[in-house]
Protein backbone atom coordinates (compact mmCIF):
# COMPACT_ATOMS: atom_id res chain seq x y z
CA UNK A 1 0.00 0.00 0.00
CA UNK A 2 1.30 3.60 -0.48
CA UNK A 3 2.70 5.60 2.29
CA UNK A 4 0.56 8.50 3.28
CA UNK A 5 2.16 11.55 1.87
CA UNK A 6 2.80 14.36 4.17
CA UNK A 7 1.51 18.06 4.11
CA UNK A 8 4.33 19.13 2.14
CA UNK A 9 4.73 16.77 0.03
CA UNK A 10 0.64 17.25 -1.23
CA UNK A 11 1.57 20.71 -1.24
CA UNK A 12 4.13 20.35 -3.81
CA UNK A 13 2.05 18.39 -6.04
CA UNK A 14 -0.35 20.48 -6.19
CA UNK A 15 1.72 23.36 -6.57
CA UNK A 16 4.21 21.51 -9.34
CA UNK A 17 0.86 20.39 -11.19
CA UNK A 18 -0.19 24.14 -11.49
CA UNK A 19 3.24 25.41 -12.28
CA UNK A 20 3.56 23.07 -15.25
CA UNK A 21 0.17 23.94 -16.79
CA UNK A 22 1.14 27.82 -16.03
CA UNK A 23 -2.79 27.62 -15.36
CA UNK A 24 -5.35 25.16 -14.73
CA UNK A 25 -8.60 24.44 -13.91
CA UNK A 26 -10.00 23.22 -11.18
CA UNK A 27 -11.44 19.75 -12.42
CA UNK A 28 -7.87 18.92 -13.69
CA UNK A 29 -6.24 20.00 -10.52
CA UNK A 30 -8.43 18.03 -8.61
CA UNK A 31 -6.86 15.05 -10.44
CA UNK A 32 -3.63 15.91 -10.67
CA UNK A 33 -3.48 16.41 -6.78
CA UNK A 34 -5.02 12.41 -6.27
CA UNK A 35 -7.68 14.01 -3.61
CA UNK A 36 -10.59 13.56 -2.50
CA UNK A 37 -12.76 16.51 -3.24
CA UNK A 38 -12.89 17.48 0.03
CA UNK A 39 -9.59 17.65 1.01
CA UNK A 40 -8.85 19.33 -2.42
CA UNK A 41 -11.14 22.00 -1.12
CA UNK A 42 -9.40 22.36 2.10
CA UNK A 43 -5.86 22.43 0.79
CA UNK A 44 -7.01 24.80 -2.34
CA UNK A 45 -8.89 27.44 0.65
CA UNK A 46 -5.32 27.09 3.16
CA UNK A 47 -3.04 27.46 -0.38
CA UNK A 48 -5.05 30.79 -1.89
CA UNK A 49 -5.58 32.24 1.93
CA UNK A 50 -1.78 32.11 2.48
CA UNK A 51 -1.05 33.51 -0.89
CA UNK A 52 0.36 30.37 -2.56
CA UNK A 53 -2.59 30.24 -5.37
CA UNK A 54 -4.29 32.98 -6.84
CA UNK A 55 -7.84 32.01 -8.49
CA UNK A 56 -8.35 33.54 -12.12
CA UNK A 57 -11.95 34.16 -13.54
CA UNK A 58 -12.49 34.90 -17.03
CA UNK A 59 -14.73 37.32 -18.74
CA UNK A 60 -16.49 33.85 -19.58
CA UNK A 61 -16.63 33.33 -15.94
CA UNK A 62 -14.38 30.38 -16.37
CA UNK A 63 -12.21 29.37 -13.33
CA UNK A 64 -8.32 28.76 -13.00
CA UNK A 65 -5.63 28.68 -10.69
CA UNK A 66 -1.96 30.12 -11.31
CA UNK A 67 1.03 30.30 -8.99
CA UNK A 68 1.59 32.76 -7.11
CA UNK A 69 5.79 34.29 -6.44
CA UNK A 70 5.38 32.82 -3.05
CA UNK A 71 4.44 29.40 -4.26
CA UNK A 72 7.25 29.67 -6.67
CA UNK A 73 9.52 30.33 -4.18
CA UNK A 74 7.49 27.44 -2.24
CA UNK A 75 8.62 24.88 -4.64
CA UNK A 76 12.00 26.32 -5.41
CA UNK A 77 12.92 25.61 -1.51
CA UNK A 78 11.11 22.61 -1.09
CA UNK A 79 14.20 20.20 -1.19
CA UNK A 80 15.51 22.67 1.55
CA UNK A 81 12.20 22.61 3.53
CA UNK A 82 12.12 18.68 3.02
CA UNK A 83 15.41 18.48 4.29
CA UNK A 84 15.32 20.42 7.30
CA UNK A 85 12.17 18.42 8.25
CA UNK A 86 14.01 15.32 7.70
CA UNK A 87 17.59 16.16 9.40
CA UNK A 88 15.73 17.51 12.42
CA UNK A 89 13.14 14.35 13.12
CA UNK A 90 10.30 17.44 12.86
CA UNK B 1 44.12 25.82 35.30
CA UNK B 2 45.44 29.95 33.98
CA UNK B 3 42.31 29.66 31.42
CA UNK B 4 39.97 29.46 34.20
CA UNK B 5 42.21 32.36 36.21
CA UNK B 6 41.79 34.67 33.87
CA UNK B 7 38.18 34.28 33.08
CA UNK B 8 37.11 34.46 36.24
CA UNK B 9 39.43 37.34 36.90
CA UNK B 10 37.09 38.74 34.04
CA UNK B 11 33.65 37.47 34.29
CA UNK B 12 31.96 40.14 33.28
CA UNK B 13 33.10 40.30 29.74
CA UNK B 14 33.42 36.53 29.60
CA UNK B 15 29.55 36.52 30.52
CA UNK B 16 29.25 39.43 27.66
CA UNK B 17 31.20 37.55 25.49
CA UNK B 18 29.47 34.02 26.62
CA UNK B 19 25.63 35.78 25.94
CA UNK B 20 26.34 37.44 22.57
CA UNK B 21 27.69 34.01 21.06
CA UNK B 22 24.48 32.29 22.73
CA UNK B 23 22.29 35.33 21.36
CA UNK B 24 23.31 35.46 17.87
CA UNK B 25 23.70 31.98 17.14
CA UNK B 26 19.86 32.05 18.39
CA UNK B 27 18.72 35.14 16.36
CA UNK B 28 20.51 33.27 13.06
CA UNK B 29 18.14 30.33 13.85
CA UNK B 30 15.18 32.20 14.21
CA UNK B 31 15.82 33.74 11.50
CA UNK B 32 16.62 30.83 9.29
CA UNK B 33 14.01 28.74 10.29
CA UNK B 34 11.29 31.55 10.29
CA UNK B 35 11.69 32.29 6.56
CA UNK B 36 11.17 28.15 6.07
CA UNK B 37 8.26 28.38 7.97
CA UNK B 38 6.71 31.39 6.32
CA UNK B 39 7.18 29.11 3.08
CA UNK B 40 5.79 25.95 4.37
CA UNK B 41 3.53 27.04 7.43
CA UNK B 42 5.10 22.98 9.18
CA UNK B 43 4.79 23.04 12.51
CA UNK B 44 7.72 21.14 13.34
CA UNK B 45 9.51 24.27 12.50
CA UNK B 46 7.65 26.55 14.03
CA UNK B 47 8.02 25.01 17.25
CA UNK B 48 11.91 24.97 16.46
CA UNK B 49 12.22 28.38 15.58
CA UNK B 50 10.16 29.23 18.95
CA UNK B 51 12.33 26.75 20.90
CA UNK B 52 15.10 29.33 20.09
CA UNK B 53 13.60 32.42 20.08
CA UNK B 54 13.09 31.77 24.11
CA UNK B 55 16.51 30.38 24.06
CA UNK B 56 17.69 33.93 22.96
CA UNK B 57 15.25 35.74 25.03
CA UNK B 58 16.68 33.96 27.96
CA UNK B 59 20.20 34.70 27.65
CA UNK B 60 19.31 38.41 26.81
CA UNK B 61 17.46 39.24 29.76
CA UNK B 62 19.68 37.45 32.45
CA UNK B 63 23.14 38.77 31.41
CA UNK B 64 22.79 41.93 29.50
CA UNK B 65 19.71 42.93 30.84
CA UNK B 66 20.63 41.72 34.51
CA UNK B 67 24.20 42.51 35.05
CA UNK B 68 24.88 46.04 36.85
CA UNK B 69 26.84 47.32 33.58
CA UNK B 70 23.16 48.16 32.11
CA UNK B 71 21.28 50.67 33.60
CA UNK B 72 18.35 48.51 33.60
CA UNK B 73 19.71 46.89 36.44
CA UNK B 74 18.58 49.54 38.65
CA UNK B 75 14.98 49.55 36.94
CA UNK B 76 14.03 46.13 37.22
CA UNK B 77 15.28 43.61 40.44
CA UNK B 78 17.28 41.15 39.83
CA UNK B 79 15.06 38.43 40.79
CA UNK B 80 12.79 39.35 38.03
CA UNK B 81 15.40 39.05 35.51
CA UNK B 82 16.30 35.75 37.19
CA UNK B 83 12.75 34.17 36.89
CA UNK B 84 12.36 35.44 33.65
CA UNK B 85 15.26 33.93 32.87
CA UNK B 86 14.26 30.48 34.34
CA UNK B 87 10.89 30.96 32.70
CA UNK B 88 12.11 31.52 29.39
CA UNK B 89 14.93 28.87 28.93
CA UNK B 90 12.10 26.45 30.71
CA UNK B 91 10.39 27.05 27.81
CA UNK B 92 12.96 27.18 25.52
CA UNK B 93 13.04 23.39 26.66
CA UNK B 94 9.02 22.62 25.81
CA UNK B 95 9.15 23.94 22.74
CA UNK B 96 12.27 22.19 21.62
CA UNK B 97 10.82 18.85 22.73
CA UNK B 98 7.29 19.66 20.92
CA UNK B 99 9.06 20.15 18.17
CA UNK B 100 9.58 16.43 17.84
CA UNK B 101 5.73 15.41 19.21
CA UNK B 102 3.61 17.82 17.83
CA UNK B 103 2.32 15.29 15.29
CA UNK B 104 1.32 12.91 17.53
CA UNK B 105 -0.78 16.19 19.22
CA UNK B 106 -1.74 18.18 16.39
CA UNK B 107 -3.40 18.37 13.15
CA UNK B 108 -0.45 19.57 10.32
CA UNK B 109 -2.39 22.18 9.80
CA UNK B 110 -1.47 23.80 13.27
CA UNK B 111 -3.18 26.67 15.42
CA UNK B 112 -3.74 30.36 14.28
CA UNK B 113 -0.95 31.30 17.04
CA UNK B 114 2.16 28.88 18.49
CA UNK B 115 3.10 31.38 21.34
CA UNK B 116 -0.87 31.87 22.53
CA UNK B 117 -2.97 28.27 22.50
CA UNK B 118 -4.55 25.64 24.64
CA UNK B 119 -1.43 23.09 24.69
CA UNK B 120 1.38 25.78 24.94
CA UNK B 121 -0.63 27.26 27.49
CA UNK B 122 -0.24 24.34 29.81
CA UNK B 123 3.87 24.58 29.48
CA UNK B 124 3.73 28.41 30.36
CA UNK B 125 1.36 26.95 33.38
CA UNK B 126 3.94 24.17 33.94
CA UNK B 127 6.98 26.69 33.52
CA UNK B 128 5.19 29.40 36.10
CA UNK B 129 4.74 26.32 38.91
CA UNK B 130 8.77 25.64 38.52
CA UNK B 131 9.57 28.72 38.42
CA UNK B 132 7.67 30.26 41.58
CA UNK B 133 8.51 26.93 43.76
CA UNK B 134 12.24 27.10 42.63
CA UNK B 135 12.00 30.92 43.88
CA UNK B 136 10.10 30.25 47.04
CA UNK B 137 12.50 27.26 48.06
CA UNK B 138 15.38 29.39 46.75
CA UNK B 139 16.67 27.15 44.88
CA UNK B 140 17.16 25.82 41.13
CA UNK B 141 16.18 22.32 41.46
CA UNK B 142 13.01 22.06 39.99
CA UNK B 143 14.31 23.44 37.06
CA UNK B 144 16.85 21.22 36.64
CA UNK B 145 14.99 18.29 37.08
CA UNK B 146 12.44 19.16 34.67
CA UNK B 147 15.19 20.13 31.71
CA UNK B 148 17.15 16.64 33.02
CA UNK B 149 13.45 14.99 32.47
CA UNK B 150 12.99 17.12 29.17
CA UNK B 151 16.23 16.27 27.21
CA UNK B 152 16.25 12.80 28.41
CA UNK B 153 12.95 12.37 26.94
CA UNK B 154 14.12 14.23 23.52
CA UNK B 155 17.52 12.44 23.11
CA UNK B 156 15.23 9.23 23.38
CA UNK B 157 13.17 10.36 20.73
CA UNK B 158 15.68 11.40 18.63
CA UNK B 159 17.84 8.27 19.10
CA UNK B 160 14.55 6.43 17.68
CA UNK B 161 14.30 8.68 14.96
CA UNK B 162 17.88 8.02 13.40
CA UNK B 163 17.75 4.34 14.01
CA UNK B 164 14.46 4.36 12.39
CA UNK B 165 15.86 6.98 9.57
CA UNK B 166 16.98 5.08 6.36
CA UNK B 167 18.23 8.54 5.01
CA UNK B 168 19.91 11.43 6.83
CA UNK B 169 21.99 9.50 9.20
CA UNK B 170 24.67 11.37 9.56
CA UNK B 171 22.72 14.43 10.16
CA UNK B 172 20.55 12.74 12.55
CA UNK B 173 23.49 11.86 14.63
CA UNK B 174 24.77 15.34 15.19
CA UNK B 175 21.08 16.18 16.36
CA UNK B 176 21.24 12.88 17.94
CA UNK B 177 24.66 13.99 20.18
CA UNK B 178 23.52 17.86 20.52
CA UNK B 179 20.37 16.37 22.23
CA UNK B 180 22.91 14.34 24.47
CA UNK B 181 25.13 17.01 25.42
CA UNK B 182 22.32 19.43 26.59
CA UNK B 183 21.28 16.51 28.85
CA UNK B 184 24.94 16.40 30.28
CA UNK B 185 24.86 20.23 30.17
CA UNK B 186 21.87 20.22 32.67
CA UNK B 187 23.12 17.08 34.71
CA UNK B 188 26.27 19.01 35.32
CA UNK B 189 24.93 22.00 35.89
CA UNK B 190 22.81 19.97 38.61
CA UNK B 191 25.93 17.80 40.08
CA UNK B 192 27.79 21.35 40.18
CA UNK B 193 25.23 23.35 42.18
CA UNK B 194 24.09 20.75 44.50
CA UNK B 195 27.35 18.61 45.00
CA UNK B 196 30.11 21.31 44.47
CA UNK B 197 28.14 24.62 45.55
CA UNK B 198 28.50 26.24 42.30
CA UNK B 199 32.23 26.03 42.13
CA UNK B 200 33.32 28.45 39.67
CA UNK B 201 35.51 26.01 37.76
CA UNK B 202 32.33 23.96 36.99
CA UNK B 203 30.16 26.94 36.16
CA UNK B 204 32.46 28.13 33.71
CA UNK B 205 32.70 24.56 31.61
CA UNK B 206 29.10 24.67 31.74
CA UNK B 207 28.85 27.77 30.31
CA UNK B 208 31.67 26.77 27.66
CA UNK B 209 30.02 23.28 26.94
CA UNK B 210 26.30 25.89 25.98
CA UNK B 211 28.45 27.77 23.85
CA UNK B 212 29.69 24.64 22.10
CA UNK B 213 25.84 23.31 22.14
CA UNK B 214 24.32 26.34 20.94
CA UNK B 215 26.99 26.71 17.99
CA UNK B 216 26.56 23.03 17.42
CA UNK B 217 22.73 23.83 16.80
CA UNK B 218 23.42 27.08 14.35
CA UNK B 219 26.04 24.75 12.65
CA UNK B 220 23.37 22.14 12.22
CA UNK B 221 20.16 24.61 10.82
CA UNK B 222 23.28 26.52 8.12
CA UNK B 223 23.93 23.18 6.81
CA UNK B 224 20.51 21.69 6.51
CA UNK B 225 19.47 25.05 4.93
CA UNK B 226 22.05 25.40 2.69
Amino acid sequence: MAKKRERLDVIKDILMAVRENRSIKPTRLLYASNLSPQMFKDYINELINKNFLKLDVDEEEKKTFSLTKKGNDFLEEYRVIENFVKSFGL
Amino acid sequence: MEVYSLIVRNQELFRLVYTLLIGIACFAIVVRTNRLFRLSFHQGIRYFRNAFFFYGLAFLIRYPLGESYFLIYKIIPSFITKALFEFFLIMGGFSLLYSLLWKKLETEKGSLSSLFNAKIALFYALALVIVGLDYLWKTYYLMFASQIILFGYASTISYLIYIKSENQQNFLKLYLVVMILNLIAWLSNFVVAVFFNWHQGGIISIHILNVIIFLLFLYSVVKATK
